[in-house]
């Protein structure tokens, strides 16, 4: 989520005035955020790259910052089109349109044709000390199956159940609509717990 | 009454707390209260949305913000 203090009317104020103090604050916050969400998009010496050209583009655009978008918001937008630049050049293209994609729900094989649960999920051990999402093996699967998906579900999820942006902002992030995003959300959320509880039955990845 | 297949497509305005017409809320939770697959499926969503919340970047190292601020103040002089 956005930082409270960041994004005050006095703090984006100093922010345009040009203030060192300020933009090195947001910077300390806001960069491993930043760098986040572009490494959903490339490799990591790219994402380095693209949230380091950010960082001069909104150097540069503070002063007409009008604060109509959360600053961590308006961040997010200068890295990701700075991302997609990047793949432009090497000749990839993201789609952020999840009809493009065509990836169903991961879930779907475990119902009926009645739609009732044929395959209901396994109990999760959720507290005690060998609570299964905190085991160490799942936090490498997560990563790994965040990796493995769709550039557009990995962004989303990122976005909204990483970082906890609003669905408002995310839209204007990837210039997708509202119902989209949720239908990138969902396939993304639905791939890990199907992977989460394989892991629970199996305790493989 | 919903199928649990709809319950799993619309679990997620539970968990991100979207507002719901009425109609909506009561034939979820009527779902939910009959059936016990769907409520340990919107549960279980629960804890692994809060669990990857959990997971967000801590703030940057200092010899991080300074190299990104010698790049920015790099980039102003060649520009000036």
């Amino acid at each position: 989520m956005a930082n409270p203090d960041l994004e005050t009317p006095e703090f984006i104020e100093r922010l345009r005035a040009g203030d060192r103090a300020a933009f090195a604050l947001v910077v300390k916050h806001y960069h491993p955020r930043l760098l986040g969400a572009a490494r959903t998009m490339l490799q990591p010496a790219d994402a380095e790259e693209a949230v380091q050209d950010g960082w001069i583009a909104a150097h540069r655009a503070l002063p007409k910052f009008e604060g109509r978008s959360a600053l961590l918001t308006w961040l997010t937008r200068i890295v990701i089109n700075q991302a997609r630049m990047q793949l432009r050049k090497g000749g990839r293209e993201v789609q952020f349109d999840p009809t493009e994609e065509g990836a169903a729900d991961a879930l779907a094989h475990r119902f009926n044709a009645n739609g009732h649960w044929q395959e209901p999920p396994r109990a999760w051990a959720l507290s005690g000390p060998d609570a299964l999402l905190t085991r160490d093996e799942l936090q490498h699967c997560l990563e790994s199956h965040i990796t493995a998906m769709p550039d557009n579900q990995r962004l989303a999820l990122q976005l909204r159940d990483i970082q906890g942006l609003d669905f408002n902002d995310i839209c204007n992030i990837m210039d997708v609509s509202a119902s989209n995003v949720r239908v990138l959300v969902h396939r993304a959320r639905a791939r890990l717990f199907e992977m989460v509880d394989r892991f629970q039955e199996t305790g493989e990845c | 009454m919903l199928k649990c297949q709809e319950v799993e497509l619309r679990a997620d305005a539970l968990v991100d707390g979207t507002p719901l017409s009425r109609r909506e809320r009561l034939s979820l939770n009527m779902h939910l209260l009959m059936c016990r697959h769907c409520r340990r499926y919107v549960r279980q969503l629960r804890a692994l949305t809060a669990h990857l919340r959990h997971r967000e970047s801590p703030t940057a190292h200092d010899d991080q913000v300074q190299a990104v601020l010698d790049c920015v103040h790099h980039s102003k002089q060649t520009t000036d």
